[in-house]
Order: structure tokens, then C-alpha cells, then sequence
């Protein structure tokens, strides 16, 4: 076993023009990510974890840097390239779920390998297979308005592993649920980790700091230290907590 | 990805919003409606008119003459003087035997008939009746060759058996008609015998006659042309005869023949096999250079018919450009969600290229049913108005109002599709384009 990471970044930047004014989202950071690690990624909302998450992921183009994914450098991929990667390598968890109405569950977890070209009898195999795995196989015929939210996000989940990804990055998977939905995610993601999988998850919640093996933490576009992250986040408390809760 | 799962997400796709699919495809549907209907308004009116020719003159002949060389003083093109052409005599490109074979070996030549005129004389005797016409002798034995309508008999020419024109009995007359009489009726001579009476005259002037008693074999329905004043007889009687009046045998190699009719294998043809008989020296003529005017202008008719059409399609094509752009707003995080899953630019062009296209087919598909019906029901109202019009003896039955040959629907349908295709190429290709972290974000 090679002791490279499977995630190396180097100096990544990513700055948005909006209008005239020019927005750092990520000022220079360097990380490794180890495989088989379960990352959790903590912030403020504008701290930057989203666009890193899709930088990693290969939905967006840093504006300098290099992000080497399994030796792979993904930056400099065409968009064919990119795509092929997208679908072999990956496996996205989204906060809304992003499940297409229009198909019951079975096709919504089977429908990236309509990209790669699998028949119909393999597709439908393999998402019972991950519906089973994830605890929905009776909700396959079902349709998304048919499902509670945290169903909707465990069969996003088996979505994200139809095609077997060794990298599963999830976007705030349990902002959208109740507290035992969310808990019930959180477990799942942890079984993906230990079943050998490397995971990251961008968060506000702090419970899924139980089950992270690595834990990065960022401030306005830049990596920081826990304590300086916490120091960060009471500040911010203390300056919303009076306009929330006026005292009379 | 799989060309029938992609046909399935289409329809799926298309399916998600039937009603809104359905109201962009009646634009479509009423553009290719409005095409099959007036195009196949045009090729009725050229049919109607074309056939009304066909009566007057088979289309698919053509008269050749003897030409003029150059020494004659007309410019008839390329004369053959030897090598198996033509002969000549007098500055004239003679029609002989070896000109038949000359001309059969030109493509597109179905049938080259000698046809010489009688000059014994012309007049007919049936009873006490007299008549004068025009006998032709052809080098046929069947005179369907010819394709002129018959009225009753036969076609088939045998030895001393005539086949008329149908203006013929008409010319025959009482020479010894009083004045204040009635003029007898036309005769029925179909199966009579009719006696045809040559002359010649000897050096001192002195008209010798002979009679010969021929059998009418059949009668020619009216074709307004020259055969309505023709008496038909084989080639080979009608030269032993003018060999009689002229006292000498006719050598076709030096004489060549009066004319040839030179049947082609469709009217496609027939303009080309005249430009090649007048190259070599000799004079063509057809009605189809009068039909291909006419042609010309019915095909422009067409453009213009099939453009009213076309811009009823212009005005569908902006109606799927607009939904397509709707669409692909609406769906524009799903168009992020595919990109996240490992759609391929590609992938969501061919996907909404694809609902553009079917929306274009389904619009296409309906437009050509209603077209063919609307033509349907034009025919039904066309024959019951001109039924009307032949029953007061106000017009002639003409033809179908409109024609829906094969070709159409099927190039409708295909039209419309590309419709679809071309009114959907700029949405689709802005949905391929979307950045997948903005498609994602979208609201």
C-alpha cells in the first residue's frame, strides 16, 4: 500500500466575478485527503466548503491550483473527460436530493448508468441491489413525492453508488431533514466509510463529527484550526444572538 | 447511451407535459397540413392539366423528319453523312432503314415506326358515298403502338384493312346530292368494305384508276389531332400501291421514308431523345417541349403553394423554440443533475435535440394525416361540384382536385422533424453548455 493520498490539492484558488466586484471563495489552500478517510468539511455559510466539495468533484474549474484525484490531475480534463470521471469516479449526495420526479425510485437510482450505456435488466438489478442495501427496496416503485425526505435522501444515496465510486462527496445530505432522518444518514455515510470507501461531507452539523476520521475547518476561503474556527463561530453567535432573540 | 433508452427518455421527457407538448405540436401539426394540402392542391392542378394533354397527344412521341444539311442552307446541327447514317439526296438527310437502327440505339427509345404518305391518291368509295382523307401507311402491325384511343374494332393491321380516324366518316359525301336534299349521316363502316380508288396518269396525260377494297378493322376515338383525319394501312400495302402509280420500285436507302414516329420509354426522356435525333441531322418534334413549359410553371406553383405552407411552419418552429427554451429553464437543475451523474454534453444535447424532434414528429405526423384527409374532402367537394357543372352541361369532368402521391407524406413528416431539429438546436445547445455548478444552484 502506497502511502500517496487519495486527494491532493495544491494551492487552490477559486475567485467569482460578480459584477465588478471580484469574491475569493478559496484563497490558496493546500489539503490531502487520505483513501478510505471520512472527511468531514465544517464552515459558516461563504466559508467556501460547497464550491471546494464541487471543485473536488469535478462540476466546476478552479481558477488556479491543481486538484490530483487518484494520481489524476482533473483541472486540466476536457469536458469529455471530465463527464467520464463524473460518472466512474464519483458519487454525489446533493442537501435538496435532486431526484427527477418524473421516475420511481429504481429508475432515479439507476439512471447514471443510462450514461454508460447498461441495459435495462442490469440497471434495474443493480439499484434493487443498492435500494436493499440502503433499506428501500419496498419503496423501489415508489416516486419521489411519494417519499419522506429521508427516504428521498437514502435513495439519492444508493444513486450515488450505482456506479461504484471509490469517492462519495455529499453537499449538507441531512440540511434538508428532521433529526432522526439526518441521524439515520449519518450512519449510512459511515457504513459507506467503513465498507472501504473514502467519504466527504460538507457541513453545519457538528454530530457528524462522530462518525469524520478527518476533520478540516473553513473561514472565508481559507483552512484554519479548530480553535480558531471556534472562536470564529461564538463570535458569530454572540453577534446574531441578540437580533434573534431580543430581550424585552 | 443506449439509442433506444435515449428514444425512451424522449418520450418520457415529452410525456411529462402533454398539454404543453400538445399545443406546441398544433403548430406543427397545422404548418405540415397547410404543406400537403396545397402542394398536393398543385400536383392535382398539374395532373388535371397534364392529362387534358395526354388526350390531345401522347407525350412519350416524337415526329422526326428528314433534315437539311448545311448545304441545304438550314442549320439542323450535326449531319451524318456516312458511316451507317442517313443518306442523302439533294441536300437532305434521308429517314432510311439504317436511320432506324441509328435512332433505336439511342437511350430511351422504345419503338422507331416508318410511316410513309400514300400519294396513289386519296378518295374512298363506300356504296354511293364518296370521301377523301389522308392515308398513311406505318410499319406496324399493331396500331396500339401508336397509343390512340380506340372506339370499336381492333388495332391489329392486316394485308388490305384499314383502321380510321374518327373524323373519317364525316368526310364521306352523295356526289349526286340534289340541291334541297338532306346530306346523308355518317356512316358506320367499322367492319364495311371500303373501296380506295389510286390513279396515275400516263405521259400523255391520261388518268388510269384502280380500286382497291380494303376492310375497315377499327375505329379511333377522337384524339384532336391528326389521326381524327387519318386512314391507317400497313407500310407495305401503301408502297406496293405508290409503286403502282409511279411504275417504279421505292429503294428506302436512296428514297428514305416520309416520316418516323419514334416512341421513348417515358416522357422523362423524350426531351433528351429529340436533342439527340436533331444532332444527327435530322428534324424532332414533341409536344413535350409545350408540356415542359407548362411543367415549369406548375413546379413554381408548387414553390409558392409549398411556401404559404412553409412560413405556417416557420411560425411552428418559433413556437418549439420557445418551449424548448422554457423547458430547459425549467429543468435546468436536473440538466446539472445529469452532468453530476455523468452526462456528457453530448448526452443532453441528443436528449433535448431529441424532444425538439419529437415534438417536430408528432406535429409532422398529425399535420399528415389531416393534410391527406383535407385533400380528401377537396376531391369529395371538387367531383361533386364539377359532377354538377358536366350535369347542366356547363363543363367537362376534369380530374382530382388534389394528389397525395407517396413521396409527400413521408417528405412532410421528415420536414417537420427537421423543423423540430433546427428550431431546437439553440436551446438544446445552451442546456449541453450549462455549467454544472451554476445548473445545480439554479432556482
Amino acid at each position: 500500500m502506497t502511502n500517496i493520498p487519495l486527494i491532493q490539492i495544491q494551492q487552490l484558488r477559486k475567485v467569482f466575478t460578480m459584477g465588478k466586484q471580484k469574491v475569493i471563495a478559496l484563497a490558496g489552500i493546500d489539503i490531502d485527503i487520505p483513501a478510505g478517510s471520512f472527511t468531514v468539511i465544517m464552515g459558516p455559510s461563504g466559508s467556501g466548503k460547497s464550491t471546494l466539495l464541487y471543485l473536488l468533484g469535478g462540476l466546476d474549474r478552479p481558477t488556479s491550483g491543481r486538484i490530483m484525484i487518484n494520481q489524476q490531475s482533473i483541472e486540466s480534463m476536457d469536458e469529455n473527460a471530465l463527464a467520464q470521471f463524473r460518472r466512474n469516479s464519483i458519487g454525489f449526495i446533493f442537501q435538496s436530493f435532486n431526484l427527477l420526479p418524473s421516475m420511481d425510485t429504481l429508475r432515479n437510482v439507476g439512471f447514471p448508468l443510462w450514461f454508460s450505456g447498461i441495459s435495462k435488466a442490469q440497471r434495474d438489478k443493480r439499484a434493487l441491489d443498492l435500494l436493499r442495501t440502503v433499506g428501500m427496496d419496498n419503496r423501489a416503485l415508489h416516486k419521489p413525492t411519494e417519499l419522506s425526505g429521508g427516504q428521498q435522501q437514502r435513495a439519492a444515496i444508493a444513486r450515488a453508488l450505482v456506479n461504484n465510486p471509490a469517492l462519495i462527496l455529499a453537499d449538507e445530505p441531512t440540511g434538508n431533514l428532521d433529526t432522526t432522518s439526518g441521524l439515520g444518514i449519518m450512519q449510512l455515510l459511515s457504513d459507506l466509510h467503513r465498507s472501504g470507501r473514502t467519504v466527504i461531507v460538507v457541513t453545519h452539523d457538528p454530530r457528524m463529527l462522530h462518525f469524520s476520521t478527518h476533520t478540516l475547518y473553513l473561514l472565508d476561503g481559507r483552512l484554519v484550526s479548530e480553535a480558531e474556527y471556534n472562536a470564529a463561530a461564538s463570535m458569530i453567535a454572540q453577534v446574531t444572538q441578540p437580533e434573534e432573540n431580543p430581550t424585552p | 447511451m443506449h439509442f433506444w433508452d435515449l428514444v425512451k427518455l424522449i418520450m418520457e421527457n415529452l410525456g411529462r407535459r402533454k398539454g404543453r407538448v400538445a399545443l406546441t405540436a398544433v403548430g406543427v401539426v397545422i404548418g405540415t397540413a397547410a404543406v400537403v394540402v396545397l402542394v398536393s392542391l398543385g400536383l392535382g392542378l398539374q395532373k388535371s392539366a397534364t392529362s387534358q394533354l395526354y388526350g390531345i397527344s401522347d407525350l412519350t412521341r416524337v415526329e422526326v423528319y428528314p433534315g437539311m444539311n448545311d448545304s441545304g442552307g438550314m442549320a439542323v446541327g450535326k449531319v451524318v453523312m456516312n458511316g451507317g447514317g442517313g443518306g442523302t439526296d439533294q441536300g437532305m438527310n434521308l429517314l432510311t432503314p439504317q436511320t432506324i437502327t441509328d435512332i433505336q440505339a439511342i437511350p430511351g427509345v422504345k419503338a422507331v415506326i416508318p410511316v410513309d404518305y400514300m400519294w396513289a391518291g386519296g378518295m374512298l368509295k363506300y356504296g354511293k358515298l364518296e370521301g377523301w382523307a389522308q392515308i398513311l401507311g406505318v410499319g406496324v402491325e399493331d396500331l396500339a403502338a401508336f397509343n390512340y384511343p380506340l372506339q370499336g374494332g381492333t388495332t391489329v393491321l392486316e394485308r388490305n384493312t384499314a383502321i380510321i380516324g374518327s373524323w373519317i366518316p364525316n368526310n364521306f359525301y352523295d356526289p349526286k346530292l340534289r340541291p334541297g336534299q338532306d346530306p346523308p349521316a355518317p356512316p358506320d363502316l367499322l367492319g364495311q368494305r371500303v373501296i380506295l380508288v389510286l390513279s396515275k396518269y400516263t405521259s400523255d396525260g391520261q388518268e388510269i384508276r384502280k380500286n382497291i377494297t380494303v376492310t375497315i378493322v377499327g375505329v379511333l376515338a377522337e384524339t384532336r389531332g391528326e389521326a381524327d383525319g387519318t386512314v391507317y394501312v400497313r407500310l407495305d400495302d401503301a408502297t406496293a400501291w405508290n409503286e403502282w402509280s409511279r411504275g417504279t420500285r421505292i429503294n428506302r436507302y436512296r428514297e428514305g421514308y416520309s416520316r418516323f414516329i419514334v416512341q421513348a420509354e417515358d416522357t422523362d426522356v423524350v426531351l433528351d431523345v429529340v436533342d439527340q435525333i436533331n444532332a444527327m441531322g435530322y428534324m424532332a418534334y414533341t409536344p413535350q417541349e409545350y408540356v415542359s413549359s407548362i411543367n415549369s410553371f406548375f413546379t413554381t406553383l408548387q414553390i409558392i403553394f409549398g411556401g404559404i405552407g412553409a412560413i405556417s411552419l416557420l411560425v411552428a418552429a418559433i413556437g418549439i423554440a420557445n418551449t424548448m427554451t422554457m423547458s430547459i429553464l425549467e429543468r435546468t437543475r436536473e440538466i446539472g443533475l445529469m452532468k453530476a451523474i455523468g452526462a456528457t454534453n453530448k448526452d443532453v444535447l441528443s436528449i433535448f435535440l431529441g424532444e425538439a424532434a419529437g415534438i417536430g414528429f408528432i406535429g409532422g405526423l398529425g399535420g399528415t394525416v389531416i393534410g391527406w384527409l383535407g385533400g380528401q374532402v377537396l376531391n369529395v367537394v371538387a367531383s361533386a361540384y364539377l359532377a354538377q357543372q358536366a350535369a347542366s352541361g356547363g363543363g367537362m369532368m376534369g380530374g382530382l382536385a388534389a394528389v397525395t402521391p407517396p413521396w409527400l407524406p413521408l417528405f412532410a413528416i421528415i420536414f417537420a422533424v427537421l423543423v423540430g431539429l433546427l428550431s431546437g438546436l439553440y436551446p438544446a445547445l445552451r442546456a449541453a453548455n450549462l455549467e454544472p455548478v451554476i445548473a445545480l444552484k439554479y432556482e
